[in-house]
C-alpha cells in the first residue's frame, strides 16, 4: 500500500500506461486530460466571444458543424449551455487537473524525495473518477433538451426542475460529483503522503513552497469539497426524486417548501475555498520558480508559509461575499466585508515577497519565470479589483456585471492557467527528457499576456459602465450597444489569445518528441526533483536522498566562484551541521 | 481508538508505519465525510430555522419506537464491534463471533430502516409530500448509502479474517473498517437526535 517498496515495473501495456499506479504516469495522463479540456473549454469561449461581438451571426468555419440545426448560429439556449460549461470544464476538468492533477502528482514524491504515493492505488482511482466526470459531462451536451444552462454556479430555481427540464443539469450535477470525488482522493493522498513520505531531513522547513501550496490545497480539497458534493446530492435528489429542498414553497403545489438561498450558501461555502484550491498550488509554484530563475533564496520562505496558511484558514469564512445581493443580513454582510478585506493582507505579504525575491536577484528570463511574473502581474490586476467587490457598497452595483467576470478571470483562471503554464514549461524536461523550445515559449507568453490583459481589462470598463454578465445580446439595449465597440474589441483580443494557444499546443507536441534532450539538471537548482536522472527511472530513487540543505540555497558565499546552486542532497561547503534547519522539528522518515 | 493503541504497541517498526500511514489516511477520509454529512445537517438546520415552528404544522413524527429499536441497534453492534477488534488483538477466537454479531446487528438496522420508510410510505407520505418529507428521506438515504457500504467492507473484512488473509498482524483495513462503522453509527446517533429528539 505505501509507496516505498521497489515492485517491478509493469510490462503489460494496460497496468504500465492506461490503469498505471505509478504517480509519474498518473501525472502524465491528467496533464493530457487537462490540456484536451482547456482546448474545449477555450473554444467555447471563443464562440462566446463570437456571439457577443456579432450577435445573431453565424459562426465562421466550425459553426456550421457544430449547430447544423441553425446554420451556425448560436441560439441562445446554446449561449447559456456555452458560458455554463466554460465555466465548469475551465475550473473542474481544464485547471484542477493541470495545477492539482499534474503538478501534485508529479511534484510530491519527487519533490520530498518519495518512490510514489502512499495509496497508489487510490492514485489510480482518483484519476479515473475525474476521468468519468469528464465523460458525463461531455455526454450531457448531447442529450435531448441540452446540457446544463444554469451557469456554472447551478443556482436554483434555474437549475431545479422548475426551469431545467431534460437530464442535462442532472448528468451536470453528477459530473460534477465524481469530480470532486476525484479531488477527495487526491487530497487524502496528499496529505499523507507529505507528511508521512518525506526523506531524512526534509524537515517541514525544507519542504518547497510548490508543496507547501499543493499541501495546503489538499487541506481545503478535503474539508470543503464534500460541500459541494452534498449540494450536488440535495440538487439530484431534488430532480430526481422530487424532493423540496431548493424548491420555493413559492413554486410548490400545497405541500411546504425549501430555500432556494440555502444552495447559494453550500454553494460558496465550498465555492469560496475552490478559488484557494487553485490559486494555492499557483502560488507556491511561483513562490520557487521566482527564487529559483532569480537566483536568489525565496525571500521570507517561512512568511510566505505563514501567509499561506492564514488564507487556507480564512478562506472558510469570507464566502458570505458572493451573497450580498441576496438579502443577507446587515451584520453578516458587514462581517463578510470586513473578513474579505483582511484575507487580502496575507495576499499582499505574499506579493511582496515575490516582488523581493527578484529585487537585486541574477533573473534569468526563462519562459517558466516569465510566466511566474505573469501571475505577478495579473493577479496584481485581480486583486485590486477584488476591493471593489467585497466592499458591499460597490459590490451591490457591480454584482452580475462584467466588472466581476474580469475579476475573476484574472483571480483564478489567468493566474492559475499562467502558473500551470510555469509549471509545465519547468517540468517538460524532466517529464518527457527533452527541452521545450524556449523562442516559441516566449512568444507564446506574450501573445498570451498582452490580449489577456486587454480583454480582461475592457470588461472592467464595461463592467464598470454596468453591462450585466451572461446576457445573449447586448445589442438589444440601447445604452448597452452604445458599448458594443468594446466588446468587438474584446472578441479580437480574445481570439488573438486564442491563436497564441497553438503555439503552446505546436511547441508542446513537437518538442515531446523532437526536443532537443535534457539534461539531469536543466535549470540549475537544487530540489530532490532534479536530482534523479532524466528521465526518471521507475521508482524515482534508487536509494532515499538524505537532504542537507533548503530547497533555495542559491549563490550562497560559501559555494564559491564556479557556481551559485548546490543541491539539497549535499551539506553546504564548510558547513558544521547538516546545514541551517529553517523551524520544523519533523521525524525524518526512515527509508527502508 | 484504544484498540488501535494496544495493537500498535505490539507491531513490529514495518507494520507500525504501515498502520500509521494507514489509520492516517484514514482520519483524513472520515474528516472528509464528516464534512458531507455536515453538509446535510446544516441544510437541515438551515431549513429548519427558515419554517420556524419544527415540525410543521399538520406534520407527526414518523414511528418513534422503531426509530429506538433502530438506534439500540446500532449502537449494540458497535459494542460488539469494540469487543472484536479488542479479540483481535489479543488473538482470541471470540472475535470472529463478534464480528458475526456486528454484521447481524447492522443488518438488522438495515431492516428497521426499510420498516421506517414504509410506514411512513404506508401513511402515505413520499418524498414528494414536502419539507419533512424532504429531509428525512434525504438525509435517511445518504445515510443508508453509508450503511450498505460499511455493511459490504464488514463483510469483505470478514471473509479475509476467516480465510486467515490478515494474520495476527495486518489489520489496517479490518481497523480502517471498523473505523467507518463507528462513524456511521455516530451519524445515525446525530440522525435520531436531530429528528426524534430536539
Amino acid at each position: 500500500m505505501s509507496g516505498d517498496h521497489i515492485h517491478a515495473e509493469p510490462t503489460n501495456f494496460f497496468r504500465k500506461h492506461v490503469f498505471s499506479v505509478d504517480h509519474k504516469v498518473i501525472a502524465k495522463q491528467f496533464l493530457w486530460f487537462g490540456l484536451i479540456w482547456l482546448g474545449i473549454g477555450g473554444l467555447m469561449a471563443m464562440i462566446i466571444r463570437w456571439q457577443l461581438a456579432n450577435p445573431g451571426d453565424p459562426v465562421p468555419v466550425i459553426g456550421s458543424f457544430l449547430f447544423p440545426a441553425t446554420d451556425g448560429v448560436v441560439d441562445p439556449a446554446t449561449y447559456n449551455t456555452l458560458f455554463t460549461m466554460h465555466g465548469t470544464i475551465m475550473i473542474f476538468l481544464g485547471l484542477t487537473p493541470l495545477l492539482i492533477g499534474c503538478v501534485g502528482n508529479w511534484a510530491i514524491p519527487l519533490m520530498i524525495g518519495a518512490r510514489d504515493m502512499i495509496f497508489p492505488t487510490l492514485n489510480m482511482l482518483s484519476f479515473w473518477s475525474v476521468f468519468l466526470g469528464g465523460a458525463v459531462g461531455l455526454y450531457s451536451l448531447f442529450v435531448p433538451m441540452g446540457a446544463s444552462e444554469a451557469g456554472w454556479t447551478g443556482y436554483p430555481t434555474l437549475s431545479t426542475t422548475v426551469n431545467g427540464l431534460g437530464s442535462g443539469e442532472t448528468l451536470w450535477a453528477i459530473a460534477v460529483f465524481l469530480i470532486g470525488a476525484s479531488s477527495i482522493m487526491g487530497g487524502i493522498n496528499y496529505l499523507t503522503t507529505i507528511i508521512r513520505l518525506r526523506a531524512p531531513g526534509m524537515s517541514w522547513g525544507r519542504l518547497p513552497l510548490t508543496i507547501w501550496g499543493i499541501f495546503f490545497t489538499s487541506i481545503l480539497n478535503v474539508l470543503f469539497i464534500p460541500v459541494i458534493g452534498s449540494a450536488m446530492l440535495l440538487l439530484i435528489m431534488d430532480r430526481v426524486f422530487g424532493t423540496t429542498f431548493y424548491v420555493p414553497t413559492s413554486v410548490m403545489q400545497g405541500a411546504g417548501g425549501g430555500d432556494p438561498i440555502l444552495y447559494q450558501h453550500l454553494f460558496w461555502i465550498f465555492g469560496h475555498p475552490e478559488v484557494y484550491i487553485l490559486i494555492l498550488p499557483a502560488w507556491g509554484i511561483i513562490g520557487d520558480l521566482l527564487s529559483f530563475f532569480a537566483r536568489k533564496p525565496a525571500f521570507g520562505y517561512r512568511i510566505q508559509i505563514a501567509a499561506m496558511f492564514a488564507v487556507t484558514v480564512m478562506s472558510a469564512v469570507v464566502y458570505g461575499h458572493h451573497m450580498f445581493t441576496t438579502g443577507i443580513s446587515a451584520m453578516l454582510g458587514e462581517s463578510f466585508m470586513l473578513l474579505t478585506m483582511i484575507i487580502s493582507v496575507p495576499a499582499e505579504i505574499l506579493f511582496f515577497n515575490w516582488l523581493h525575491t527578484l529585487w537585486k536577484g541574477n533573473i534569468r528570463f526563462t519562459t517558466p519565470m516569465l510566466f511566474s511574473i505573469g501571475v505577478i502581474f495579473v493577479f496584481g490586476l485581480g486583486g485590486l479589483t477584488g476591493i471593489y467587490l467585497a466592499t458591499i457598497g460597490t459590490d451591490i452595483f457591480l454584482h452580475d456585471t462584467y466588472f466581476v467576470v474580469g475579476h475573476f478571470h484574472l483571480t483564478m483562471a489567468a493566474s492559475a492557467l499562467f502558473a500551470a503554464f510555469a509549471g509545465i514549461y519547468f517540468w517538460f524536461p524532466k517529464m518527457f527528457g527533452r527541452m521545450m523550445n524556449e523562442t516559441l515559449g516566449k512568444a507564446h507568453f506574450w501573445l498570451t499576456v498582452i490580449p489577456l490583459t486587454t480583454v480582461f481589462c475592457l470588461m472592467f470598463v464595461m463592467g464598470y459602465a454596468g453591462m450585466p454578465r451572461r446576457y445573449y445580446d447586448h445589442t438589444s439595449s440601447e445604452y448597452l450597444a452604445a458599448l458594443q465597440h468594446m466588446n468587438t474589441a474584446a472578441t479580437h483580443a480574445a481570439f488573438i489569445l486564442g491563436a497564441a494557444q497553438l503555439i503552446f499546443v505546436f511547441n508542446f507536441l513537437k518538442s515531446r518528441w523532437f526536443g532537443r534532450p535534457a539534461t539531469d539538471n536543466p535549470w540549475e537548482v537544487g530540489t530532490l526533483d532534479w536530482a534523479t536522472p532524466t528521465p526518471v527511472p521507475h521508482y524515482n530513487f534508487k536509494v532515499i536522498p538524505t537532504v542537507h540543505t533548503g530547497p533555495h540555497e542559491f549563490s550562497h558565499p560559501a559555494l564559491g566562484e564556479d557556481r551559485d546552486w548546490i543541491s539539497m542532497t549535499e551539506p553546504l561547503p564548510g558547513a558544521e551541521s547538516d546545514g541551517p534547519d529553517l523551524g520544523g522539528g519533523a521525524v525524518p522518515t526512515p527509508a527502508s | 481508538m484504544s484498540t488501535a493503541n494496544t495493537m500498535i504497541t505490539s507491531l513490529p517498526k514495518e507494520e507500525l508505519r504501515h498502520r500509521v500511514n494507514s489509520t492516517l489516511g484514514m482520519v483524513f477520509f472520515i474528516g472528509s465525510w464528516s464534512m458531507a454529512f455536515g453538509t446535510f445537517f446544516l441544510a437541515f438546520m438551515i431549513l429548519r430555522q427558515r419554517v420556524g415552528v419544527w415540525p410543521p404544522e399538520g406534520i407527526s413524527l414518523p414511528s418513534f419506537p422503531l426509530a429506538i429499536v433502530a438506534t439500540s441497534i446500532m449502537i449494540a453492534s458497535s459494542v460488539a464491534l469494540h469487543r472484536a477488534m479488542k479479540g483481535l488483538s489479543a488473538g482470541t477466537d471470540r472475535a470472529r463471533r463478534d464480528w458475526v454479531l456486528t454484521i447481524a446487528l447492522g443488518l438488522g438496522f438495515a431492516v428497521v430502516q426499510g420498516w421506517l420508510w414504509l410506514d411512513l410510505m404506508a401513511a402515505g407520505r413520499h418524498p414528494t409530500s414536502g419539507l419533512y418529507e424532504s429531509l428525512f428521506y434525504g438525509l435517511t438515504w445518504f445515510h443508508a448509502a453509508h450503511v450498505v457500504c460499511g455493511l459490504l467492507g464488514l463483510l469483505w473484512a470478514w471473509i479475509g479474517l476467516a480465510t486467515g488473509r490478515y494474520g495476527t498482524h495486518r489489520l489496517s483495513t479490518v481497523n480502517n473498517i471498523a473505523m467507518f462503522w463507528h462513524f456511521v453509527d455516530v451519524v445515525w446517533i446525530i440522525l435520531f437526535l436531530g429528528f426524534f429528539v430536539f
